[in-house]
C-alpha cells in the first residue's frame, strides 16, 4: 500500500513538472508578445526590450524556466506584468472559490448519476432505462455556458429568486454563499452529470448480471439491499476513476462559469491573464488548475486501490 | 475480415430486430442533424433569406415574424440568417481541428502499437501528458500564445485530440497486430510501411471514425466557448458563441436572443454525439450496451 501511494506520488510529482514545461512553452511561444500587449501595439522596440530586460525575458527559455521554478518552488509565482501585484497570494486568495465550484458541481453531477444511472441499469431496456438514457444524451449536449444563461433567465430575470452574479464568502454568510454558487455549479454539474451517467449505467448493467448478485437475489436478500450493499460498491470502483477524468473536465469549465457568473476564482485569472496576455499570472493560474486536476486523478487511483486490492499489483506493475 | 465485422456476426440472434431500429434510428437522427449543420455552412449563401450583416435599425429586436422568422438582433439584423452563417465558422474550425488530432493521433498510435519497445513508452508518456490538462485549458493557454486567429484555434483545438485519436489507435492496432493476416503479410516479405498501410490502416478506421464525430462535436463546443468569451470570431462576423455572449445581455426582454444561437449549437453537438453513438452501434454492436 505505502509502495503504491509512493509510486502515485513519483508520478504525480514528475508529471507536474513535465506539465509545467508544457505550460511555459506554450505560454513563450510567441516571443515579444507579453511586451506587446503590457506596452500597446505602438510601442517602440526600445521600450520593448526595455520591457523584456526589466522582466527577464531576454534570456534563453530554459534559463527562464529554471528560475521560474526555483521561485515558485518557494511559493513565488513572480508579479503581474500589468499591476505588478504578486501573483502567490492572488492565486492562494482564489483558489477557495473555484474549488468550491469545482466540488459543489461535482456532488451535483454525482448525485444526479449514481442514482439515475442505478435505476437505467435496474430497469434495462425497459421504458425507465430509455427514458433515463435520453435525458442523459439530451443533457450531454447542452453547453454548458448556454445552461447557464438559461438558468439566469428563468431564475434571475424571470422568477427573482437567485442573483445572476458575484459572490460572499462562506465563512460571512453561508446561506449568501450558496444563493451564489448553486447556478453556477448546477450548469457545471447538470453538463457533467451526462457522461457519468451513462458510466454508472454501463457499469451497474455489468455488475447486476455478474453471479454473485444473481445468487444474492437468489438467496432472497431484498433487491434494495442487494443493490445498495453488494451491487454499488462494486460498481463505484470504475466509476471512480471516469469521475476524476470528468473532474478535469469540470475544472476547464470554471474559465468561462466563472466570467459569466462574475465570481472572482482562478478561472476568470486564466481569462484575465490571456485577454492582458499576462504570463506569470496566466501560468500561475493554469498551473493551479492543472495541479488540482492531477491530485483528483492520484487521490481516486489511491481509493480505487484500497476499495480494489486486486488493482494494487496490476497498477504498480506498470 | 476485420474485428468489427466479426462481432457484428456473433450478435445475439434474439434481439436483433429491436437493435437494428434502434441502431437506425440513432444514425438517422444524428446524420440528420449533422447534415443540417454541414448544409448551413456550406450553403448559407443559398439559404440564409438576409445578409447577416445588414444592418435595419427601424427593425431591431423584433420579436420572429412572418418576415423574420427568428427575429431581428439589436442592430436590425436577421437572427435566423445570423445563426445560418454561423455554422461556418464552426464548421471550419471543427473539420481542421479534427484533421489535425485524427491524422496526428492516428499516425502516433499505430507507429507506436507497431514498433512497441521504446518508440511506444516514449511517445505514450508523452501523449499521457497531453491528457493530464483540462483540455479547454490548453487550448485556451494555446490560444492566448499563438494569437486568437482562426487558423491557431484550429491547430489548439486539434493537438488537445491527438492524445485521445492515439490510445485508440494504439489499442486498434495492438488487437489487429494479433490477427493471423498480419502475421500471413510478414511472412510473404511485405515490408513495415506496407503493412502499416494496406494491412492495419484499414482495420482501425471504424473506432476512429466513432470518436471523429464526438470530437467534432467537441470542437464546435470549444470554438463556440472562445467565441463567448470574446476570444474568437468578432463581430460583425457571426459564430453561435459570439451571438450567445451579445444576446444574453437582451435576456430580460428579448429571450430568444440567447435561445436561438444556444439551441443550434446543441442540435449541431446532440447531431455529431448521436452520429458517433449510431456509428459505434454500426461497426461493433458489442458495445451498445
Amino acid at each position: 500500500m505505502i509502495r503504491l501511494i509512493l509510486i502515485r506520488l513519483l508520478a504525480f510529482i514528475s508529471t507536474l513538472i513535465a506539465a509545467s514545461i508544457v505550460l511555459f512553452i506554450a505560454i513563450n511561444v510567441v516571443p515579444g508578445s507579453a511586451a506587446r500587449a503590457a506596452l500597446g501595439i505602438d510601442a517602440t522596440p526600445q521600450a520593448i526590450m526595455r520591457f523584456e530586460a526589466m522582466n527577464g525575458l531576454n534570456r534563453p527559455l530554459h534559463v527562464q524556466y529554471l528560475d521560474w521554478l526555483r521561485k515558485a518552488l518557494t511559493g513565488d509565482f513572480g508579479t503581474s506584468f500589468q499591476n505588478r501585484v504578486p501573483v502567490g497570494p492572488e492565486l492562494l486568495k482564489r483558489l477557495p472559490i473555484t474549488l468550491e465550484l469545482a466540488v459543489l458541481a461535482f456532488l451535483i453531477a454525482n448525485l444526479i448519476a449514481i442514482p439515475l444511472g442505478t435505476a437505467a441499469a435496474f430497469f434495462h431496456q425497459e421504458g425507465p432505462d430509455s427514458l433515463i438514457t435520453l435525458a442523459a444524451t439530451i443533457l450531454g449536449a447542452i453547453p454548458n455556458f448556454w445552461l447557464a444563461t438559461l438558468l439566469v433567465l428563468a431564475f434571475t430575470l424571470k422568477l427573482h429568486l437567485l442573483p445572476a452574479g458575484g459572490y460572499a464568502p462562506f465563512f460571512d454568510n453561508p446561506g449568501r454563499n450558496l444563493e451564489h454558487m448553486i447556478m453556477p455549479a448546477a450548469s457545471l454539474g447538470l453538463v457533467s452529470s451526462a457522461l457519468l451517467l451513462r458510466i454508472m449505467r454501463t457499469t451497474m448493467i455489468e455488475v447486476l448480471g455478474s453471479d454473485y448478485i444473481r445468487t444474492a437475489l437468489a438467496k432472497g436478500a431484498p433487491r434494495g439491499v442487494v443493490i445498495v450493499r453488494h451491487a454499488l460498491k462494486n460498481a463505484l470502483i470504475p466509476f471512480l476513476t471516469v469521475g476524476a477524468v470528468e473532474f478535469g473536465f469540470l475544472f476547464g469549465g470554471v474559465v468561462i462559469i466563472e466570467d459569466i457568473f462574475l465570481l472572482p476564482g482562478i478561472g476568470s485569472l486564466v481569462l484575465v491573464g490571456i485577454i492582458n496576455r499576462d504570463y506569470p499570472v496566466l501560468l500561475g493560474a493554469a498551473l493551479v488548475v492543472t495541479i488540482a486536476v492531477l491530485t483528483a486523478n492520484m487521490l481516486v487511483d489511491i481509493v480505487a486501490s484500497v476499495l480494489d486490492p486486486r488493482q494494487v499489483h496490476s497498477r504498480a506493475g506498470r | 475480415m476485420s474485428a468489427p465485422t466479426t462481432a457484428a456476426v456473433a450478435a445475439p440472434r434474439s434481439t436483433g430486430r429491436r437493435v437494428n431500429w434502434r441502431r437506425y434510428r440513432l444514425l438517422a437522427i444524428g446524420g440528420s442533424l449533422a447534415a443540417l449543420t454541414l448544409l448551413s455552412a456550406l450553403f448559407a449563401h443559398v439559404i440564409a433569406p438576409y445578409s447577416p450583416y445588414d444592418l435595419n435599425v427601424a427593425e431591431m429586436l423584433q420579436g420572429p415574424s412572418g418576415a423574420h422568422w427568428l427575429g431581428t438582433d439589436e442592430l436590425g439584423r436577421d437572427v435566423l440568417s445570423r445563426t445560418i452563417y454561423a455554422a461556418r465558422i464552426s464548421v471550419e474550425v471543427a473539420v481542421v481541428a479534427v484533421s489535425v488530432g485524427l491524422l496526428g493521433g492516428t499516425i502516433i498510435g499505430i507507429v507506436s502499437a507497431y514498433f512497441g519497445g521504446l518508440v511506444d513508452l516514449a511517445l505514450m508518456r508523452l501523449m499521457e501528458l497531453l491528457f493530464s490538462f483540462p483540455a479547454i485549458l490548453l487550448a485556451i493557454v494555446l490560444m492566448a500564445s499563438l494569437g486568437t486567429s482562426i487558423l491557431n484555434a484550429m491547430v489548439a483545438i486539434g493537438i488537445i485530440f491527438i492524445p485521445g485519436f492515439s490510445r485508440l489507435a494504439r489499442a486498434s492496432t495492438q488487437a489487429v497486430l494479433r490477427q493471423q493476416y498480419v502475421e500471413a503479410a510478414r511472412t510473404v516479405g511485405m515490408g513495415d510501411l506496407r503493412i502499416l498501410v494496406r494491412e492495419i490502416l484499414p482495420n482501425v478506421i471504424a473506432p476512429l471514425l466513432v470518436e471523429a464525430a464526438v470530437a467534432f462535436a467537441y470542437a464546435v463546443l470549444l470554438e463556440s466557448a472562445r467565441s463567448f468569451l470574446g476570444l474568437g470570431a468578432q463581430p460583425p462576423e457571426p459564430s453561435w458563441g459570439n451571438m450567445l455572449n451579445t444576446g444574453r445581455g437582451f435576456m430580460a426582454r428579448d429571450p430568444w436572443l440567447g435561445i436561438v444561437p444556444g439551441m443550434a449549437m446543441f442540435l449541431c453537438v446532440l447531431g455529431f454525439n448521436l452520429l458517433g453513438d449510431g456509428l459505434r452501434d454500426l461497426f461493433d454492436p458489442h458495445l451498445r450496451d
